[in-house]
């Protein structure tokens, strides 16, 4: 019996002490080329890209590095949402003193029609506990919790990762550069993308998400950080579907509504007819990347002092 | 009641406790209730047809003439077709109730060796209707016999804290299995397998062989669990598996897996179907198409063919379950049919059976074979079939990106790396212990404590929660 106990207390002692390990300080772990940390430890920026994986694929940051003279960094996580982007802004701004030239935001109108939830698991990794439970109130508050989901959120989560550590990162690292993703990555061609079944018609504004937009703005604009939201293209099929336009319409009017800046994916010389651009329907292939980089910096050097003006502190 | 959840863990700590108070008289009894608790749990409306099953055989076999034999398959048989066909005859609301695959074999065989006279019907209705509704082995086997269950449910069994510790162990091995190995390959396997055709050949060879790793973690893992409970309770449930992956041969293999539906089918279909007057009369029609033939080899020809559509139909009313069966079927014949020749040919060119590396190669070739079949079992349509075997053998590249695309599917790229790299120690590890298993059965019996606090821990924060659900409940 006295064996059986001691057994089961040190299983719960371990473990708990990994959950504790995981949620307070994993955000402290040494992570290389993407991340919160790494961004914050880059110093003063003059561009901060936060959002999904479309910003990850989509943005050259070699080409950045060399237009920005090594200030600028993406952060970026799988199916990023907007409540997320949110709770990140907040983490970076308490984190550290440092100054950014300008915030990127993404403009992914699909990011509005997201149910609230955890995407991927870097999320938690790279929130501090405050960070992590800030986004648990959110999914709890959005009617997208349970216990299975909790266990998982605040306990199995990211535990592959901490616990191969040593040996993935190693691995991840190589992968990302401030990051954006460095691989070579090819259009697997006109054919697969004209082919590419996708139906979006059925979905709807998620308000949590439209009100995690509203708190970007008001937040950027209290803390006088000069902000942007950005439309990366995506391959003209899917940019011209009718649902889409319609929810990038949505979006639209909510940053008019709340007197936030915006470039759209029109307002930057790019073809999104061209397949060899793209990965999938809204990831870019290296070219594409590389082509659509050279073109946003130049629209970022030609709006960044008016977006820096426009940003006076309420 | 999921066997992995906080509900059955009450259950089972009140269940024990009352067990073990309970007197000589009585424990049976606690047994008889807990059982319908636990079935009422999973939907009270079903318990009624587990009763006519239970009342109607029972009262038909006490008197075990052929008419009452043939009813009692009539009435049983007739209600899991019912139930487990009602979609194919355009009934789509129509649940199964739990267990009946497998209780319903438990009836009919309970029927059949009543009939054959090799036991002497029960006396006691209560006493039967334990041995049908015994919980742990009511939702997926295993399917026990009249003759090794009923003394075991109806002894007293004094409380033993080492049976208990036993058991336990027994338990967190199989929770292991299911929530962290099977949970965490079935992610991929779900992934490739819902649209195979866009998946290249290394990528499917991948899933098909995470998804015998699935299968017998899924499978075996809850068969750990129920005989964990069971050996709780002083009761000995049948063991099921053998390493069935070491197997060196598809006939050995069913010999290993799931070893008491083979049994089953084995003694209460295969056997008989064998000694018939009519397959006698195939044999001899064979026998003059084939004259070479021994007459023993076509005998077994038309049972086999039976007992594994019967078996792929028992699966569900599905095409690729049926396809299934006829390919083992097939399998299974080859086999019989070549085995003299093979042992001719094995001694021309001096192939020691005993040679590790005839083992292996032997283990490999079963494997593959088995893999070939779970293929069909595991695609939603016959078009997923072809599109996975004709990846498989015309699109299988080993290069740096069909390796990254293999990898696709364990998650996106922030996750894939530590996930390859857990479930390929699991993988490995899982392997490790059932190759000195299978060596040396007492392998790995020392430490147990070691062993339990790092699957403890291994539970909890590397099970895939909300995973509980089993492979064969559907069955």
């Amino acid at each position: 019996m006295k064996k059986v106990i001691i057994t089961l207390a040190v299983a719960l002692l371990i473990t708990a002490s990994a959950v504790a390990f995981k949620n307070v300080y994993s955000c402290e772990m040494p992570i290389q080329n993407r991340g919160i940390r790494d961004a914050v430890n880059t110093g003063d920026l003059d561009v901060l890209f936060i959002g999904s994986s479309t910003f990850r694929a989509n943005v050259d940051m070699p080409m950045m590095d060399e237009a920005y003279d090594g200030r600028v960094y993406d952060i970026s996580y799988g199916g990023n949402q907007l409540v997320a982007t949110a709770i990140q802004y907040e983490e970076i701004k308490k984190r550290s003193d440092n100054e950014y030239g300008l915030m990127v935001f993404e403009l992914g109108p699909m990011m509005i029609t997201q149910e609230v939830a955890l995407s991927d698991s870097r999320v938690i990794w790279d929130l501090s506990f405050p960070g992590k439970t800030a986004l648990w109130q959110s999914m709890y508050e959005a009617g997208n919790t349970d216990f299975s989901m909790f266990y998982e959120y605040f306990v199995t989560s990211g535990m592959d990762d901490l616990i191969t550590f040593p040996i993935t990162e190693r691995f991840y690292s190589t992968r990302y550069y401030k990051g954006a993703k460095t691989d070579e990555s090819v259009s697997p061609g006109a054919e697969w993308l004209e082919n590419e079944e996708f139906d979006i018609s059925g979905k709807e504004l998620v308000p949590a998400q439209a009100d995690a937009v509203i708190d970007i703005i008001e937040e950027c604009k209290r803390d006088g950080q000069p902000f942007v939201f950005l439309e990366s293209p995506c391959y003209y099929r899917l940019q011209e579907d009718p649902a889409f336009e319609r929810f990038r319409g949505q979006f639209i009017k909510l940053l008019d509504e709340n007197e936030a800046p915006y470039i759209l994916a029109s307002d930057v010389d790019f073809d999104s007819h061209e397949a060899d651009y793209f990965e999938d329907m809204n990831h870019m292939s290296a070219a594409g990347r590389r082509e659509y980089t050279k073109e946003l910096i130049r629209v970022l050097k030609e709006n960044g002092e008016k977006l820096s003006q426009a940003a006076e502190p309420k | 009641m999921s066997l992995i959840s906080l509900p059955f863990l009450i259950f089972m700590l009140c269940l024990l406790v009352i067990y073990y108070r309970a007197g000589a008289k009585h424990q049976w009894k606690v047994l008889l209730i807990g059982s319908a608790f636990f079935y009422l749990c999973a939907n009270p409306v079903y318990i009624i047809f587990i009763i006519i099953s239970i009342v109607s055989t029972w009262y038909l076999m006490k008197n075990p003439v052929k008419s009452h034999f043939i009813w009692t398959i009539v009435i049983n048989l007739g209600l899991l077709i019912i139930f487990k066909y009602s979609v194919n005859f355009g009934i789509h609301d129509l649940i199964a109730p739990l267990g009946i695959s497998f209780y319903t074999f438990m009836t009919l065989g309970y029927a059949h060796d009543c009939y054959d006279k090799k036991i002497k019907p029960s006396d006691n209705i209560w006493h039967y209707a334990l041995f049908i509704s015994y919980f742990p082995q009511l939702t997926q086997g295993p399917i026990g016999t009249y003759q090794e269950m009923q003394e075991q449910l109806t002894a007293y069994h004094p409380f033993d804290f080492q049976r208990i510790k036993t058991g336990g162990y027994r338990i967190i091995i199989g929770v292991f299995k299911k929530l962290v190995i099977a949970g965490r390959v079935g992610f991929y396997i779900d992934t490739v397998y819902s649209s195979p055709g866009g998946y290249g050949g290394l990528t499917l060879i991948v899933a098909t062989l995470f998804y015998l790793v699935e299968m017998y973690a899924d499978f075996s893992g809850y068969m750990d669990i129920v005989c964990g409970v069971s050996d709780m309770l002083g009761i000995r449930l049948k063991e099921n598996f053998r390493r069935p992956y070491f197997s060196k041969s598809i006939p050995e293999y069913w010999r290993r897996w799931h070893i008491s539906l083979n049994e089953w089918f084995n003694t209460h279909l295969f056997m008989p179907s064998v000694t018939t007057k009519w397959n006698k009369k195939v044999a001899n029609i064979l026998s003059k198409a084939f004259p070479k033939a021994k007459k023993g080899t076509l005998r077994l020809i038309v049972p086999t063919v039976i007992v594994w559509i019967v078996t792929g139909v028992w699966h569900g009313a599905r095409s690729s379950y049926l396809g299934w069966g006829i390919y083992f079927a097939f399998i299974m014949l080859v086999s019989f049919c070549t085995q003299s020749y093979v042992k001719k040919f094995n001694a021309k060119i001096h192939w020691n059976p005993e040679n590790r590396f005839v083992k292996a190669f032997q283990v490999v070739r079963t494997l593959i074979f088995l893999s070939f079949g779970e293929i069909i079992y595991r695609s939603e349509s016959f078009s997923d079939t072809v599109a996975i075997f004709k990846n498989i053998f015309t699109d299988t590249r080993i290069n740096g990106a069909t390796i990254a695309a293999a990898m696709t599917p364990f998650g996106n790229g922030n996750q894939a790396a530590a996930s390859v790299l857990i479930i390929l120690v699991l993988v490995v590890a899982q392997f490790v212990v059932e190759y000195a298993k299978e060596k040396d059965e007492k392998a790995f019996t020392g430490h147990r404590y070691v062993y339990a606090l790092l699957m403890i821990v291994g539970i909890a924060l590397f099970g895939v929660a909300g995973k509980s659900n089993f492979m064969y409940q559907a069955f």
